[in-house]
């Protein structure tokens, strides 16, 4: 895996000795990385169009894809750094859906204008939750964090105003078949490029740090002069806000929306799961774990068809994970310092 | 004033279940520190085992006990010792059993899922439909049933806890695991009975809720924030407060029910749940959940 010496190995450093400040090493790589990555997400519509014969189906897995990496990512804003497990963050995902399909259906509002503004009502939600439930720790958060997230299911349920089980329907979109996913793909890829961007940005400022600190000791971050409540109900807020964007969006490919299809546990156990296999508290981590989980799913689906299969396969994951390595991948190789350069993004 | 009278009996007949089925995860939790997500989940199994054994075997759910729970309590020993003396030693043990857990749930309502498919189901003996008038008081025969099938249980936890050596052992480890280690108490083994007992329990509760409320597999996520929301007021750990929890809260509940229509009657059990957590997260009678 690491063929990046190569590149910017002793030859480069020769030749400018007191180059300062001096890059870290894999900085090259990483630049390569980012910029594949990041040129495959732009042109993957382009290219898959020749490719395949199912086109929409690709670009409906681009989309779930790109929807996972986001939402994982946000997670762990929380759940990696902060080292607050969040069993509820479906309520942000429907909180997005539902805001955004609301302004769509009363005032014929697009859900691309809405999406931002989906963002920051999950946002102002993980706000005043986030006062409530981070008054408690550990395992009292996670268990509170389940009982809002069934709060919520409930109201949605039974809120004749939007539909309660029944749901809404959505106006369709007016573009032809073959362009209709486009504009969805590149909204959950806006979304998920910035859920990582964001991600990252925590990572290296202050408040990561104050955040990390959390998680290893809050007492002793308290003491050390950290505002610990102020940096936890920032952390779980800032985490709602692309998870409530990509809601938005994904409300739009559904066309119709009901409770249960933002707020099963499956969809908030899909984003833990993702992050804490791919490496919890890492920025490349849940990215790395949202691939992957979506591969397994898509592999399990067409293996066994649309079982509850795919939640067992999940589950056993999970399990192994926990079990075996529970720093997740980027994590465990981390530690063993044979996380590949490329993926080291902290 | 009849009316009133009615609810509170509906509500303490529904309580005696719920604390049964809480019981088994205060259990854990006092033993062990385990916050089992899992335990409605077991509680499912059980319930679909008597739902089998109803439909083919035509055997009584309540009859049906004498399979449930040993069964569930064979499954518990194996469980507990397939996961957890693996992570005895992790820095952060309390959260990890709370995501263990949640997988094992995942990983149990996808099976059942799959075997038995999304749809309703419940056990339909003769008395579930029948029902005994006491002056103007309409009590459910099925409901009253599973009451006293759970304080008999109950009952013979308690005496189970109080009497016997093994219950003392139980006891000695939920008051301090290293004391209780050091005065030779094999702490693994304890750990594996109550376990074990817990599951049996849930498995009773199986049996009882297959006649008293229809099931199907995701139902578990509903009942084990109910079922958290009562040992969390009673104070996890606590036996006396998980009955003493339940049975508040089911009569709260059945209220809000009887007020506002029963789709509302949950909103009880997760308002109940965040009040404590913020207030008194100790609980009534428990120690304080924050680890």
């Amino acid at each position: 895996m690491s063929g990046i010496p190569i590149i910017e190995g002793p030859l480069v450093r020769e030749a400018a000795p007191d180059l300062a400040p001096e890059r870290p090493p894999g900085t090259m790589s990483r630049r390569i990385t980012l910029i594949v990555v990041l040129g495959l997400v732009l042109l993957f519509p382009f290219l898959a169009r020749p490719l395949f014969s199912s086109y929409n189906y690709v670009m409906q897995l681009g989309i779930v894809l790109l929807m996972s990496i986001a939402m994982t990512s946000s997670w762990n804003i929380i759940g990696g750094f902060a080292g607050y497990i969040s069993l509820g963050h479906g309520v942000f995902y429907a909180i997005g859906g539902y805001v955004s399909a609301l302004m769509l259906v009363h005032w014929g509002v697009s859900p691309y204008l809405s999406a931002p503004i989906a963002g920051l009502a999950a946002v102002a939600f993980g706000v005043v939750a986030g006062l409530i439930t981070l008054r408690t720790r550990g395992p009292a958060f996670i268990i509170s964090t389940i009982a809002m997230l069934l709060l919520v299911l409930l109201f949605l349920d039974n809120w004749e105003l939007v539909g309660g089980t029944d749901g809404l329907n959505l106006p369709l979109s007016q573009l032809p078949v073959e362009w209709l996913k486009w504009p969805l793909y590149y909204a959950m890829g806006v979304s998920a490029i910035g859920a990582v961007y964001l991600s990252y940005r925590v990572a290296h400022s202050k408040f990561g740090l104050g955040l990390r600190a959390i998680s290893q000791d809050e007492t002793k971050a308290e003491v050390a002069g950290i505002n610990t409540r102020w940096y936890k109900v920032t952390a779980f807020a800032l985490s709602a806000f692309f998870i409530g964007t990509v809601g938005a969006i994904w409300g739009y490919t559904l066309t119709y929306i009901r409770p249960v299809a933002f707020l099963a546990i499956a969809i908030a156990a899909g984003m833990v799961l993702a992050a804490i296999i791919g490496g919890r508290g890492t920025v490349a981590g849940p990215v790395v774990g949202a691939v992957l989980i979506f591969a397994v799913d898509e592999f399990t689906v067409r293996q066994f068809g649309q079982t509850a299969l795919n939640i067992v396969v999940a589950g056993l994951m999970l399990l192994t994970v926990l079990l075996f390595f529970p720093q997740g991948i980027v994590g465990s190789l981390k530690a063993s310092a044979k996380l590949p350069a490329f993926l080291d993004w902290d | 004033m009849t009316h009133t009278v009615q609810v509170l009996v509906l509500g303490l007949l529904l309580g005696g279940v719920y604390a049964l089925m809480a019981s088994g995860l205060t259990l854990l939790f006092g033993v062990m520190r385990i916050v089992n997500l899992a335990h409605a989940v077991f509680v499912l199994v059980a319930a679909y085992l008597a739902y089998v054994v109803f439909q083919a075997l035509s055997i009584d759910p309540i009859v049906s006990l004498s399979i449930t729970m040993p069964v569930m309590f064979g499954l518990g020993v194996g469980v507990y010792l397939l996961l957890f003396p693996r992570i005895e030693t992790s820095p952060r043990y309390v959260e990890m059993t709370v995501l263990l857990t949640f997988a094992v749930a995942l990983v149990v309502e996808g099976l059942l899922t799959f075997i038995f498919t999304g749809i309703f189901r419940s056990t339909r003996p003769g008395y579930v439909t029948d029902a005994i008038l006491v002056g103007d008081l309409f009590i459910p025969t099925g409901q009253l049933y599973a009451m006293v099938v759970s304080l008999i249980l109950l009952s013979g936890l308690w005496a189970f806890l109080q009497l016997t050596r093994s219950g003392r052992a139980i006891r000695a480890t939920t008051q301090n695991r290293t004391a209780a280690q050091i005065v030779g108490i094999n702490v693994r083994r304890t750990s594996a009975l109550a376990f074990g007992i817990g599951m049996a329990l849930a498995g009773a509760s199986g049996s009882l809720v297959s006649f008293l409320f229809p099931f199907f597999p995701a139902k578990h996520w509903q009942w084990v924030a109910l079922l958290l929301a009562l040992i969390v007021l009673g104070g996890m750990g606590s036996i006396k407060g998980a009955v003493m929890g339940a049975i508040m809260l089911a009569v709260a509940a059945a209220f809000v029910s009887d007020r506002f229509g029963p789709t509302w009657s949950p909103i009880t059990f997760y308002l109940a749940l965040f009040l404590v957590l913020l207030v008194r997260p100790q609980g009534l009678f428990g120690a304080k959940l924050r680890l």
